[in-house]
């Protein structure tokens, strides 16, 4: 069983590594690189809703920081692309943490709120601090990033292709790093901590620690995709703290099962891709979208991982022969 | 006998009313105490404030020597004093095995590198986790579910879940909070064999409970609140005819009819 899945997730890293030498169709590896990227911060909003169990906006925050973090330090301080980007992730962890101290001491909804409310203000400092931000406009024009290998060679991100590898393999990092943690004793903890607050503190486990080490990571990952995927779009402007962003990731949590890892990473694939496959129709497109989330919230009401759970539950209590009942034993 | 837990002047306020009031006792380590009282006298409180959930306004209370005043739950609870809780709690979409290695994973000195990295002690660690909630699982009788999800039990199997999960991290104390409310009586004599073994092992246990009988034959000592202040406290045979307890619990009029009744 183990062999099998690692088996599976090999065949499915090759796939996608393949799949830029199968075509030089640019809006299959366009999709790609989204894909990367949403999955990224679905992933780690899936850390910190799933897991933690704290409903956040501020993802796309975390995004956006890194990418004018990472565009402001290669254009106005000649950086290179890969130290803004740690910058950028850098300084997206501070703020998460700032924010997460702060609003945690407080509650889960107070959290919730500020972490909207901090998504909002982004938008508005990075469209009214000019001297800073360039406002409204924006900093086009972002050059290419080149990476400076070993034995003298470099690598100049100038195809699509190029940074379909490059979002995948950060993808692949940040997946692997995610999954890390979900499967060891700290996911556990952190479930228990979504699953029964005070339970968990009886048992002396720190909830403050926990969420706070989801909210970092979770930006962190959120601040190096954003710091990356801006030099993809050759432009970063206001609109990168577009709302579009948290519904989409919300909805690929929602839809895979929060707390389920495999089930969000599989809903942003398929989340990413549905509204391409649906292109046939262009008139009806958005609304058969619709359907599918709506057909999706009554199928999984729980999502993917709700509804494993219901079935292991059902699995449990139907009444086996030979095995022992569920019903409280009575001899004591 | 050592003192383990010593509660000094615990005094709990909300707004006017004054819920626990200047409550002082001790419990010696390897006994089992029962806390009882009529509705309203201030028992769940006073462990709400012990183990940290309710700030408490005035008191001091040390386990084992060490001050645990003011500190955090989670803080409490590494200390060595755990609890259960009135409404049961469990982690219902975890597996029962699951349920007892996490209430463990805070007191085995392993750090969030070492759990990352998952090298040998990690895995010592865990399966020694493992095994004591294997055991702890044959104690209270739900062996048999130990790769099923919580959600699956019943209100007597959660209780006891409950009473093993608090038991996990090798305690000095455990705080059970109304352990039998509302469970059946052959339940109730299960859960009361389970914590006479466990007090065999060498546990201390706080009993918080509503039924009377259950607390007179497990507990070696009896404390008594009423309106939020101690009224008595001894074996209970003492308690029994206790007078002030008595008109705690029956009203001042019936006390004295069985009063002059006896004698």
């Amino acid at each position: 069983m183990k062999a099998l899945r690692i088996a599976a997730v090999v065949a499915g890293l090759v796939a996608l590594f393949a799949i830029p030498q199968m075509t030089r169709n640019e809006y299959v590896l366009a999709l790609g690189v989204s894909f990367a990227a949403m999955s990224v911060i679905a992933g780690g909003l899936n850390l910190v809703y799933g897991y933690v169990g704290l409903l956040s906006f501020a993802q796309v925050g975390f995004f956006g920081i890194g990418g004018y973090t990472a565009a402001l330090l290669v254009v106005d301080r000649g950086w290179s692309l890969w130290a803004g980007v740690v910058a950028g992730g850098g300084l997206a962890t501070l703020v998460g943490l700032v924010i997460g101290y702060s609003s945690l001491r407080l509650s889960r909804h107070a959290f919730a709120i500020v972490s909207l409310s901090f998504a909002l203000l982004c938008m508005i400092v990075a469209r009214d601090w000019v001297e800073l931000t360039r406002g409204a406009m924006g900093i086009p024009g972002l050059p290419t990033p080149v990476m400076n290998l070993p034995w003298g060679l470099s690598w100049r991100l100038v195809r699509p292709a190029d940074f379909y590898y490059l979002l995948m393999g950060v993808a692949a990092l940040s997946h692997g790093l995610i999954y890390l943690v979900v499967t060891s004793r700290l996911g556990r903890a952190m479930r228990a901590i979504k699953l029964n607050e005070p339970l968990a503190q009886s048992q002396g486990i720190n909830p403050l620690a926990y969420k706070l080490l989801a909210i970092a990571l979770s930006a962190l990952l959120a601040g190096i995709v954003g710091g990356l995927f801006v030099f993809y779009l050759t432009i970063v402007d206001p609109s990168i703290f577009d709302f579009y962003y948290t519904e989409t990731t919300l909805i690929m949590v929602i839809i895979g099962g929060p707390g389920s890892f495999w089930g969000v990473l599989a809903s942003s694939a398929v989340l990413t891709a549905l509204p391409d496959m649906l292109r046939f129709t262009t008139d009806l497109r958005m609304v058969l979208y619709g359907i599918v989330l709506i057909a999706a919230m009554i199928v999984f009401p729980g999502g993917f991982g709700g509804w494993l759970h219901r079935r292991r539950v059902a699995r449990w209590r139907r009444p086996r022969p030979g095995a022992p009942t569920n019903t409280p034993s009575i001899t004591p | 006998m050592t003192t383990l837990l010593k509660v000094e002047g615990l005094t709990k306020r909300y707004f006017g009313l004054t819920a626990v009031d200047d409550v002082s006792y001790e419990v010696e380590a390897g006994t089992v105490v029962g806390l009882i009282g009529p509705n309203g006298s201030g028992k769940s409180t006073s462990i709400d404030c012990i183990s940290g959930f309710q700030p408490a306004d005035a008191g001091r209370w040390s386990l084992a020597g060490v001050d645990l005043t003011g500190l955090a739950p989670h803080r409490i609870a590494r200390a060595g004093l755990t609890r259960s809780f009135q409404t049961v709690r469990a982690y219902d979409e975890l597996t029962l095995l699951e349920n007892l290695c996490v209430a463990a994973q805070e007191n085995d000195g392993i750090g969030w590198l070492q759990a990352l990295l998952r090298g040998k002690p990690l895995r010592r660690a865990d399966a020694e986790a493992e095994a004591r909630g294997r055991d702890l699982l044959a104690t209270v009788g739900l062996a048999d579910y130990a790769g099923a999800p919580a959600a699956i039990l019943s209100y007597g199997q959660r209780k006891l879940l409950a009473i093993a999960a608090s038991m996990m991290a090798r305690p000095k104390l455990v705080v059970l909070d109304e352990p039998v409310a509302g469970v059946n009586p052959t339940m109730v004599k299960r859960i009361e064999a389970v914590i006479r073994k466990l007090n065999g092992e060498g546990v201390t246990l706080l009993i918080v409970e509503h039924n009377v009988d259950f607390i007179m034959s497990l507990c070696s000592r009896v404390i008594v609140l009423d309106a939020g202040a101690k009224i008595a406290d001894g074996p209970p045979s003492l308690i029994r005819s206790d007078s002030r307890v008595l008109a705690a619990y029956l009203g001042k009029a019936r006390a004295a009819e069985l009063d002059a009744e006896h004698g």
